[in-house]
């Protein structure tokens, strides 16, 4: 027992080691590496970017409400985090983070394929922002819910880059077990993707409310804090993009979520066809401006 | 509370025929406080050169030179006097530094302190005599003692810079050296066609945001120095997102913060006497149309509050 506990120690400092050089996605890279070399960039083509990379993203929102500031209120939009940091920081807090990307591709194999797993990750975004605007949420609040969405399966990124054999296996049990991920991580590595995103979020310093939903996108019920809203919907739009296989992260069997979180959102299930297919065609939008074919 | 400038050009020093009136140093201003004559120096360009000159002449018999150094950005405009203040050179000198660190870069001390290394300057930064402490600071509002007390806000400029509001006894000094209006550039691309308008919509609102919070850190202060490099058509025709601030902007700022006293400052090097005369002229609200007064910063310049 004391043997396994130690192992389990000693993997999530590997882990935790590897959160602060965490790279970009290979999907967004060479056009991150374009974009920002470009002196005459567009502000508008670096916002785009970095909202569909869930790091990219989430390190300009932890560099912001970071201590090297001291703002007093927390800033969760992109464009005000732009005006207010500069082209330049964006630029080089970016290209530092695409650079990382590209020598840690070479060093091993993964076991969940980034591509795809960034398809998810936008997917979950795009579709908790459309949600939160069906649902009538303030204009000002839906960016949260994008920010929540995109970023909400952050802690797989360390499972799948330092620890590809042992994240591998516990794909392959969800699998065999036609159970969710997250159970499968818990035994197999010892800590899954929403406490591992916890910790991320804890030291980038994302904010409550995206804490809340890394940390609860899994465990609705055990949800006692003041975000409930973010975290059901980013929930849901989780369990739709997996159910209509929108990106893939590794979750092929998702619990069902509860009648009486559905009936909370007051969403009809009319909406979500609307959603799924406006989804897609933001996923084709990605694509084309990354030049991915 | 007593101001003097010491150097009040921005970019680079420009000593010459055409700027003997106004002055070609670089950025630092001397504020003195109360009857202790405490001293606060607001940035190290070529200006405290003859600074560290007159406290070394004057000051140093009444005891070893004290004094807070806010630096409101590491520009080498505002850092390049450094090697030449001369009571670092001198023992029983104490100084603070503080000032903003941009994100990722060295601490304050290997930025200020590396320029004096040989590649650079004949004296090493370790054969210094001067006692210093260095603070790294970020949006704040602290108390150095004697009554004064300093906020500090981020401006807009290239590199994290920070505006300085020192209230002591009633009267409050306000310093915005280098900014730019915070605009939203969202609109800016020629591309603006493809852009989500609600990129841009949002863009205008923080743009609006962070305005009102600079012009609430500026508000009702007795004298308020600010960026004045360029000419409005200047700054519209070929130097927006350059960091720096028309004349028109900062009385425009200036007023709508109820300012009393604006004083225009980090002159172009290239800006003539001559020029800066006339603009001075131009710049001032047409009599009766408001109390603000505003004045070009001119080297030597002393207010008294």
């Amino acid at each position: 027992m004391r043997d396994q506990g130690a192992a389990l120690q000693q993997r999530i400092a590997t882990l935790q080691a590897y959160i602060g050089k965490m790279p970009a996605l290979s999907p967004t890279v060479s056009k991150v590496m374009k974009t920002c070399r470009n002196p005459d960039a567009s502000p508008a083509d670096l916002t785009r970017i970095i909202s569909m990379d869930p790091v990219l993203m989430g390190k300009i929102i932890s560099l912001i409400n970071s201590a090297y500031y001291g703002f007093s209120q927390k800033i969760a939009s992109l464009p005000h985090a732009i005006i207010m940091l500069g082209i330049n920081t964006i630029k080089n807090l970016v290209l530092s983070t695409a650079i990382l990307s590209n020598v840690n591709r070479l060093e091993h194999e993964q076991a969940l394929d980034m591509d795809f797993f960034w398809q998810h990750s936008l997917s979950v975004g795009v579709t908790a922002k459309l949600l939160a605007e069906k649902r009538g949420v303030r204009q000002s609040l839906q960016e949260s819910y994008f920010v929540a969405g995109l970023v909400h399966d952050i802690g797989k990124i360390p499972m799948n880059n330092r620890l590809p054999v042992i994240y591998t296996q516990a794909l392959e049990q969800a699998e065999q077990m036609k159970e969710s991920l997250y159970r499968a991580e818990k035994k197999v590595v010892g800590i899954d993707h929403a406490a591992m995103g916890a910790l991320i979020a804890e030291k980038w310093r994302l904010g409550e409310d995206i804490l809340d939903t890394i940390r609860y996108h899994h465990d609705l019920a055990a949800y006692q804090g003041e975000y409930e809203e973010i975290v059901m919907t980013v929930s849901l739009s989780n369990y739709i993009a997996n159910t209509l296989a929108m990106g893939f992260s590794g979750d092929r069997f998702p619990e069902k979520m509860s009648t009486e979180c559905l009936h909370r959102l007051h969403i009809p299930p009319a909406d979500f066809k609307e959603v799924a297919g406006a989804v897609n065609d933001e996923l084709k939008k990605a694509r084309v401006f990354l030049g991915i074919t | 509370m007593r101001i003097r400038f010491w150097g009040v050009r921005g970019s680079i020093a420009c000593p010459g025929p055409d700027t003997v009136i106004y002055g070609g140093n670089t950025a630092c201003l001397e504020l003195r406080f109360g009857e202790q004559n405490r001293l606060v120096i607001i940035d190290a360009g070529s200006g405290i050169r003859p600074l560290g000159n007159q406290l070394t002449r004057h000051d140093l018999k009444n005891g070893p030179i004290r004094a807070d150094i806010f630096l409101t950005h590491t520009h080498w405009d505002h850092i390049m006097g450094f090697p030449f203040f001369s009571p670092i050179y001198i023992p029983g000198t104490e100084l603070n530094i503080y000032g903003p660190v941009t994100f990722e870069d060295e601490p304050l001390e290997e930025i200020v302190g590396g320029q004096l290394r040989y590649r650079y300057f004949p004296v090493m930064y370790s054969e210094l005599s001067a006692s210093i402490t260095y603070r790294h600071l970020v949006e704040s509002k602290l108390d150095i003692g004697d009554g004064i007390t300093v906020t500090t806000k981020f401006l807009n400029h290239t590199l994290l810079c920070l505006g300085y509001r020192f209230e002591y006894d009633g009267k409050v000094i306000c310093t915005a050296f280098d900014t730019e209006p915070f605009r939203n550039f969202f609109t800016d691309s020629s591309e603006t066609d493809h852009i989500d308008p609600a990129l841009i919509e949002r863009g205008a609102a923080a743009a609006n945001v962070e305005t009102a919070k600079i012009i609430d850190f500026y508000k009702n202060a007795d004298v308020l120095i600010h960026d004045a490099q360029f000419t409005k058509s200047e700054y519209e025709s070929a130097k927006k997102g350059w960091g720096h601030s028309s004349m028109e902007n900062a009385v425009e700022v200036a007023l709508a913060a109820g300012v009393k006293r604006l004083i225009l400052f980090h002159h172009d090097p290239m800006r003539s006497d001559a020029e800066l005369a006339e603009l001075e002229k131009q710049c001032r609200p047409a009599p009766g149309s408001s109390e603000l007064e505003v004045a070009m910063a001119r080297e030597g310049m002393e207010i008294v509050l």
